[in-house]
């Protein structure tokens, strides 16, 4: 609703009906009126008065999405006559964030990133009345976000999408390598023909880059789909069989190694998540695993457009075992000891209403994928057809731990990155054996 | 009464063998623990409550947000099953190991050079100690970046030179990364070590020099026979609080390497971090920090009571 500030009303003439009444007190009145009316829209609340509702949210790339989620927090605070605290932090610290909040209590509403909904199941309210409302407004939840979102199958909050990651390139050096159509994007390549054009740029000066640090989001992105698509998992579907250390995955381990050296920035053992974005932005590499958030960048750039030109997207290449992205849903979930239940269930009601969260999700032009059916076709994804092929991505979405269940273990597992100094220590050593060995020793300790 | 009727009225009270309720404030020992209790209620809640409940905690398989019960040892023991943890109790043996001796050498270099009468004396002696002064997480950051993979100014330079080809992976390479943390650490160390042993460099009388140099003492003489023995006192002190300190450390290591590549660099501070906060084992994580407690207290009683027996 459209705030009445006390300019407007000054720029009203002062006319007065018959009955003394004037068409400011009118206008005035209306806007309170409108104001109860929308209170009276939250009868759950109830008592808004002196309440405070915190809510926590990873910081997100797009700036302006993050300015429109801290108005809309201010704008129900208004509504709902509460206090509203809406913070930010690196999405990294989440998790420490959500381990105070569990343990001592001052959140109310979290967004929790894939697994988490799993991870913290036993603190999460139970929103799936919220949430299948959510899905039948908007012509059902997409199959990810059922494959995903439900724990046990029940909603513990209200999934609403997430960020994929995929390839990103440089097509000048893809077309100079010998790349068929580079310009169109969203080719269709084997690993081994991946692995063939980073030979070819590394050669001209511009290698592929990818990070194999301790940092939680592309070395995992990139790493479990590659083990997904040589034929390898974590564990089976029985949660307990450990399927890491095959010999389809040694082979593919040690072309892994081999194209570490031959076409990789072999500095990558140290990148972060932002170390691959400033590498790529800077012309130093011309593919890596990543968000959307490089191509965002580009668009941005004061240089005439010629690196957002020469950028475009593709899935991630297929192995023996087919193709693979390691996505799932986020969610904003409410904590269980929170004091404020009901104002952040009305809250996040309000915030998913399309009005509200549509506003949301456009200003971020694709880099937050859709949640529900609907916004599929929405027009914002003809703006620009180079993000058409983020929307792919959740075909192949798999989550951490699969065949078994997205839980604690398949959370520690990450959180110990198994996975990923599984490549590390194959880069370093230059063997794929003994670092197999290695990692299928410590999930045999997890999955115990 | 005045005075002279107080002190009269506590003469007659101590004769008589009662210790009346209005002399409590008058006795040094009852006033020093009345002065001492904030401070106690302080260390009990912030330390000693947090300390317990840490030696609970690792009794038990407590994950975040779901309580957990009694299983003894069992943290502990399956600990030393774990590839990661015996990496992560070497790691940091080498990162004290290595640090404290040149930390100390290096300060003491600092302090014998601050010693001398130099011009600007005072605000180069404030400079110095920038690096200690600095919040670590800052300096820390600070470093990752000029040991940048990509944009590091130090492979730029040596790329310029014509000394190297390709960026220097510093926190990347396992030998390179764990040198590079040491290298900061050492750094960050410096100014403690150097004020520290200046503040005792200043303490030695003179005239035990010039005795020495009348006896026919050379420099390096005197430094060994007469500096040494009068500072030995503070190196000890020094040097235990660091490795103290070293094996607590915690941020220098999250901002570089967040114990990368490869768990090549993690410590008990970060291991236990990954564990307890992002792998939400919160038992597992308390034994591995208390593995620390052992060590830790073996030289903090050796510090105090060798300070114990110089006092």
């Amino acid at each position: 609703m459209e705030k009445v500030n006390d300019n407007q009303l000054k720029s009203i003439p002062e006319e007065t009906a018959e009955n003394g009444v004037t068409r400011r007190q009118i206008i005035k009145t209306g806007a309170a009126a409108g104001a109860v009316a929308l209170m009276g829209g939250f009868p759950n609340i109830s008592s808004a008065q002196n309440k405070t509702l915190n809510i926590v949210r990873g910081t997100y790339f797009i700036p302006g999405a993050q300015e429109i989620a801290k108005q809309q927090a201010a704008e129900f605070g208004k509504q709902a006559g509460v206090k509203v605290n809406a913070d930010f932090l690196n999405w990294t610290d989440l998790n420490t964030k959500i381990g105070a909040g569990i343990q001592a209590g001052g959140i109310d509403v979290i967004e929790l990133w894939p697994v988490q909904n799993h991870l913290y199941a036993n603190n999460l309210v139970d929103m799936t009345d919220e949430a299948e409302e959510v899905a039948a407004r908007g012509g059902g939840f997409e199959e990810y976000v059922l494959n995903s979102g439900l724990v046990n199958g029940r909603y513990l909050g209200i999934p609403h999408g997430n960020n994929a990651g995929t390839i990103a390139y440089r097509i000048s050096a893809f077309e100079k390598a010998g790349v068929k159509h580079a310009d169109k994007g969203g080719m269709d390549m084997t690993w081994d023909e991946y692995f063939a054009v980073a030979k070819e740029c590394k050669k001209m000066g511009m290698p592929f880059g990818q990070s194999l640090g301790h940092s939680l989001g592309d070395p995992i992105g990139f790493c479990y789909p590659y083990m997904w698509a040589s034929g390898a998992l974590e564990v089976g579907d029985d949660g307990k069989t450990i399927l890491f250390n095959t010999p389809t995955f040694e082979y593919a381990l040690n072309k892994f190694v081999q194209a570490w050296k031959d076409g990789y920035d072999e500095t990558g053992t140290s990148w972060d998540d932002s170390s691959n974005n400033r590498a790529y932005l800077s012309g130093k590499i011309s593919s890596t695993f990543n968000g959307a958030s490089i191509y965002y960048a580009s668009k941005r750039r004061d240089d005439g457009g010629e690196l957002m030109n020469d950028t475009h997207h593709m899935l991630m290449p297929k192995g023996t075992a087919g193709r693979y992205h390691e996505f799932g849903t986020q969610t904003m979930g409410i904590l269980n000891n929170s004091k404020n239940i009901d104002v952040a269930k009305e809250y996040l009601k309000w915030w998913f209403q399309p009005e509200n969260f549509d506003k949301w999700w456009r200003i971020q032009e694709g880099y937050q994928l859709h949640h529900v059916k609907n916004l599929a076709d929405d027009p914002m994804w003809q703006d620009d057809p180079k993000m058409g092929i983020f929307k792919e991505i959740p075909k192949y979405g798999r989550l951490r731990g699969f065949a078994g269940n997205p839980n604690e273990k398949a959370s520690l597992a990450a959180s110990k990155y198994i996975v990923v100094d599984t490549f590390a220590k194959a880069v370093q050593s230059g063997d794929a054996k003994d670092a197999l060995e290695w990692g299928e020793r410590q999930l045999k300790r997890i999955y115990r | 009464m005045g005075t002279f009727g107080i002190r009269k009225k506590i003469t007659f009270k101590m004769n008589s063998g009662s210790i009346q309720s209005e002399n409590f404030l008058d006795r040094e020992s009852s006033l020093g623990v009345l002065l001492m209790l904030p401070g106690l209620i302080l260390l009990l809640v912030f330390l000693a409550y947090p300390f317990f409940l840490g030696i609970w905690l690792s009794l038990t398989d407590t994950r975040i947000g779901m309580p957990g019960e009694f299983i003894g040892l069992w943290n502990y023991t399956d600990l030393l099953e774990d590839d990661i943890f015996h990496q992560t109790a070497w790691n940091t043996m080498i990162y004290a190991v290595v640090t404290v001796p040149f930390k100390a050498l290096m300060g003491l270099g600092l302090a014998l050079i601050l010693n001398n009468k130099i011009r600007f004396s005072n605000p180069i002696r404030a400079f110095v100690m920038l690096p200690w002064i600095v919040p670590t997480a800052l300096s820390s950051l600070g470093w990752f970046m000029i040991f940048d993979p990509v944009f590091s100014p130090i492979s730029w330079l040596m790329i310029e030179m014509g000394l190297i080809e390709s960026n220097v992976n510093f926190l990347g390479d396992q030998i390179l990364a764990v040198t590079a943390i040491c290298w900061v650490n050492i750094w960050r160390g410096i100014p403690f070590f150097g004020i520290s042993i200046l503040a005792g460099l200043q303490a030695v009388p003179p005239e035990l020099h010039e005795q020495a140099a009348i006896d026919g003492a050379n420099k390096f003489q005197r430094f060994v026979n007469v500096t040494l023995p009068q500072i030995k006192g503070i190196l000890m002190i020094t040097s235990l609080l660091s490795i103290i300190w070293t094996f607590a450390d915690f941020q220098l290591i999250y901002v570089l390497t967040k114990g990368g590549p490869a768990n090549q660099t993690h410590i008990f501070g970060t291991y236990a971090y990954q564990i307890g906060l992002f792998g939400t084992e919160i038992g597992m994580a308390a034994a591995i920090t208390l593995y620390m407690f052992p060590i830790l207290a073996f030289f903090s009683i050796f510090l105090l009571r060798y300070m114990r027996k110089t006092a």
